[in-house]
């Protein structure tokens, strides 16, 4: 779970009404498990123990907690690996530490696994901004010196794609419950040529964060929060000249960062445009995967440029919009009170209630990414009249991946693959979802309320703001990233081309959508197109 | 013996190196170690054999010859893999690794608008330097003056060249600036401006940048200045007021040309500070609006970093080093004509 969700859950949470209630409840579901009304009493009994560690408000997890929610879930690695099967086995295992989480974690949940397997691993931390240059340098001079890598999807096409990964057996597809990952990160993510790769551990998918007091009977945003983006252009226009109910300085609607974000700002425009131009029936929405051509200068593409160019020349945005990234968007303007909502990763549901600079906590609410009341079809080339959702699921998550150095040796290989499979284990997500550890909810279990509830949170925060993301991951028409060698660049160059645009150095959002699909082109033909077309095919799993 | 030794050792594990690289041999090197330290073995031995070989000369060599060793490891030779990688075509995202392109590069960026929007843009934040120039020299002149509380106005100017650019784009550029609660922003509202905006314009987000680059580093050029104007003997004022020189005539013919050369250098210093010009703007505007703040090395960081695209980002690195030394040479020139008919 992100931190600040957790602090906020756990404030919420921890009256010693609630307490009390959490106790019974949790005593009624174990024995409810004792009467054998539940099929897998003592899974649910392990579940019930390990999210009692330390307990919700009980403070902030220590390694003594890792080790002992590590050790708890050791089960599924004892029925595979017989006890020092790994005696004399040494692994490297590179990954981040961003807020002490992350590999923090990983080394206490591991230290039983090193114990009762006699492996030993030694650690590589990064700090986010030093990750992407380590692998990519890794990468491109052949010198990877890790085993074991935690990796977000979008890298996959750099490392599979390029066959520095090992893949997965198919005992730790059984030892992982695969079958329990959310709809989204179930293949192809993760896989490659039709191998899998991927242990995930997270998910990730931007959802809409909503102002309610803007919106009901009286509300100066209308009714409810649009559910179109045509209704949301509209929403933010007609609130141009209106007063914030909340903070009494002037209203804005929709918040789109109009600033680059080194490649990330561009998952924003993506929000928008998912829904224009994601066809139900066509699971590519930014290239085609025959020739790797463009559709960013297609007419959906083409709307939602037109759609942010539109609320820029009528002055719908706050002052200095053309200078607001993500960052700012979320954190200095939705979360002080400024706009009526925006789309966002979880960080914007973890931060409204428990950040100092938070004003909008209890006003709050959260849905799946606005539609579109038509839709582009590529294939047909015309718009089709129909209402279309397409929730943008940015970035997929991290999982943990091994690489090629161990498939030589068959012991090394277990013993790398058990490790994490033990990360990635059904139970010990759970608890990773539900404390601090920089990762979100990606398992149908993890989305059992009652398990929540009983643990001591609190019920409507869980069903409102892990509702949105379940329903994202879940949706049937869900657009996917696109796991190729140089995502980031596609997005970067992009970046530079919409400032322009928004700048008014273009003559149409068209001219702005031609140029970034001139400037990806160039990026096509230097990385190879023959090698991104058969990459992207099988990232589509086509 | 042992010197040609050294050296031969080390064209023979360069060579055998270069040959596995190339993929006609397989030895067994995982790495390039084995070259850089016959290479360390080699320089080692050529610093020794001076000694044994010349004697008492050799040891006057001994120090200099480290240095120049330790130049040409850090400097000449990765200049020259510099160039070898300029006229590559390498993204790390490919997996065809680096491909000699010949001049592909050259051309692209001279089709290039962001690198020359970038150019022109480095021109204005130049030419930002005459104006920072005079009020440094403002500056210099107060604190050189017999004022009050001297000593603490000499400190309180110097402050904001001790802070990191970073933090001044973090607490002027983020939140200062920030247009609803920043402090700048209510100065400006109280002043009559309604709606405050810093980077919502081209021309305002570059003269914002501007300052925030201006208010770190004109206490560097105060301070060189307020030191020259301190070692101008105090006679040769004395003299032009007994002739009648006073205010702005004493400051024009005699204070002026007299800081000329200290004035040159500083300008100089601030030139090559000012065309490294990339972490305020990285960190405030990325470049924008429209690339109306771009400097040519945030471009490079952005075509490097966010691309992978080493390649082209170290021709267009190369190309400005190229400019670079072109201007100060062509400045130092013009410099040095203007300064000798005074002496």
């Amino acid at each position: 779970m992100k931190p600040g969700l957790y602090d906020m859950a756990a404030r919420q949470a921890m009256t010693r009404r609630r307490l009390m209630q959490g106790v019974a409840a949790m005593g009624g579901a174990m024995a409810m498990s004792g009467l054998g009304l539940r099929p897998a009493a003592a899974e649910d009994n392990l579940r019930a123990q390990i999210l009692a560690i330390p307990g919700v408000g009980a403070g902030s997890p220590t390694d003594a907690d890792w080790q002992k929610v590590g050790e708890l879930c050791l089960g599924p690695t004892r029925a595979n690996v017989a006890e020092g099967e790994f005696a004399g086995i040494e692994l490297t295992f590179m990954g981040l530490n961003n807020q002490n989480l992350h590999n923090v974690l990983f080394r206490g949940f591991l230290k039983p696994w090193e114990a009762y397997t006699g492996a030993k691993i030694n650690w590589i931390d990064l700090a986010q901004a030093d990750y992407n240059p380590r692998l990519q340098q890794a990468i491109a001079t052949g010198t990877v010196d890790f085993d074991i890598i935690e990796m977000g999807a979008p890298f996959e096409g750099d490392t599979a794609g390029k066959g520095l990964l090992d893949p997965m057996p198919d005992w730790v597809k059984d030892q992982i419950e695969a079958d329990d990952l959310v709809a989204y990160l179930q293949p192809p993510v993760g896989t490659w040529d039709g191998k899998t790769y991927r242990i995930t551990i997270d998910g990730d998918c931007h959802t809409l964060a909503f102002r309610k007091d803007y919106f009901g009977d009286g509300g100066i945003g209308g009714a409810e929060m649009p559910r179109h983006w045509e209704d949301v252009n509209a929403m933010s226009l007609a609130l141009k000249g209106q007063t914030d109910p909340l903070t009494g300085l002037p209203a804005y609607g929709f918040l789109d960062p109009l600033k680059g974000w080194g490649g990330f700002g561009f998952y924003f425009l993506e929000d928008r445009a998912t829904a224009y131009v994601k066809h139900p029936s066509d699971p590519a929405w930014l290239f085609d995967p025959d020739t790797m051509k463009p559709r960013v200068n297609n007419p959906g593409w083409v709307q939602a440029i037109q759609d942010v160019m539109d609320l820029n020349a009528a002055g719908a945005y706050p002052a200095d919009q053309i200078n607001a990234d993500p960052g700012t968007t979320a954190f200095q303007q939705f979360l002080a009170g400024t706009g009526a909502a925006l789309t966002w990763w979880g960080d914007v549901g973890s931060n409204a209630r428990t950040s100092d600079t938070s004003v909008v906590g209890d006003v709050v609410g959260f849905d799946i990414n606005p539609g579109a009341k038509r839709v582009y079809n590529h294939a047909a080339g015309a718009w089709e009249e129909t209402e279309n959702f397409a929730p943008n699921l940015a970035y997929l998550g991290w999982g943990v991946y091994v690489t090629n150095r161990v498939s030589g040796d068959e012991a090394k290989r277990k013993a790398a693959w058990s490790a994490a499979a033990h990360l990635g284990g059904k139970d010990i997500s759970l608890w990773m979802a539900a404390y601090p550890s920089g990762f979100q909810p990606y398992r149908n279990s993890h989305f059992i309320f009652e398990e929540w509830e009983a643990a001591g949170y609190d019920r409507a925060f869980v069903e409102d703001y892990l509702g949105s993301n379940r329903d994202s991951y879940n949706h049937p028409n869900a657009a996917i990233e696109p796991r190729i060698p140089g995502i980031f660049q596609y997005y970067s160059v992009a970046e530079d081309e919409l400032a322009k645009g928004f700048a008014g150095q273009y003559g149409s959002a068209q001219e702005t959508a031609d140029a970034i699909a001139a400037a990806w082109e160039k990026i096509t033909d230097q990385i190879g197109r023959d090698s991104q077309i058969a990459l992207y095919k099988a990232s589509l799993g086509m | 013996m042992i010197l040609w030794g050294s050296v031969a050792l080390f064209l023979i594990v360069g060579l055998l190196q270069a040959l596995q690289a190339g993929g006609h041999l397989d030895l067994g090197f995982r790495n390039w170690r084995p070259t850089l330290y016959a290479y360390a073995l080699m320089s080692a031995s050529l610093c020794w054999a001076q000694v044994l070989i010349r004697g008492e000369q050799g040891k006057r060599v001994l120090f200099v010859l480290p240095a120049v060793l330790f130049v040409l490891s850090l400097a000449i030779i990765p200049l020259v893999f510099g160039l070898i990688i300029a006229f590559s075509n390498w993204n790390l995202s490919s997996p065809l690794g680096r491909q000699f392109n010949g001049l592909d590069n050259v051309r692209q960026m001279w089709g290039d608008p962001f690198y020359w929007n970038a150019l022109r843009n480095m021109v204005w934040y130049c030419l930002a330097i005459l104006v920072e120039y005079a009020v440094a020299f403002g500056l210099a002149l107060l604190l050189n003056a017999e004022i009050r509380a001297r000593k603490f106005f000499r400190v309180a100017f110097l402050l904001p060249l001790m802070l990191s650019p970073v933090a001044v784009s973090w607490m002027i550029g983020k939140s200062m600036t920030e247009i609803r609660f920043g402090p700048i922003a209510r100065l400006a509202r109280a002043l009559g401006w309604d709606n405050p905006s810093f980077f919502g314009t081209p021309e305002m987000a570059r003269t914002t940048i501007m300052l925030m680059d201006a208010w770190t580093y004109i206490p560097f050029m105060m301070i060189m200045l307020l030191a020259g104007l301190q070692a101008i003997p105090k006679e040769l004022q004395e003299a032009a007021k007994v002739d009648g020189a006073r205010g702005w005539r004493a400051f024009w013919e005699v204070t002026f040309p007299l800081m000329l050369p200290v004035s040159v250098t500083a300008l100089m210093i601030r030139l090559i500070f000012k065309l490294k010009l990339a972490d305020i703007v990285i960190n405030v505007t990325s470049g924008g609006p429209g690339g109306a703040t771009d400097s040519v090395t945030s471009f490079i960081f952005r075509e490097y970093r966010d691309r992978s695209n080493v390649g082209y980002g170290t021709l267009l690195a190369i190309v400005y080093l190229v400019f670079i030394i072109i201007a100060m040479l062509g400045l130092l020139k013009l410099a040095d004509r203007w300064l000798r008919p005074q002496t």
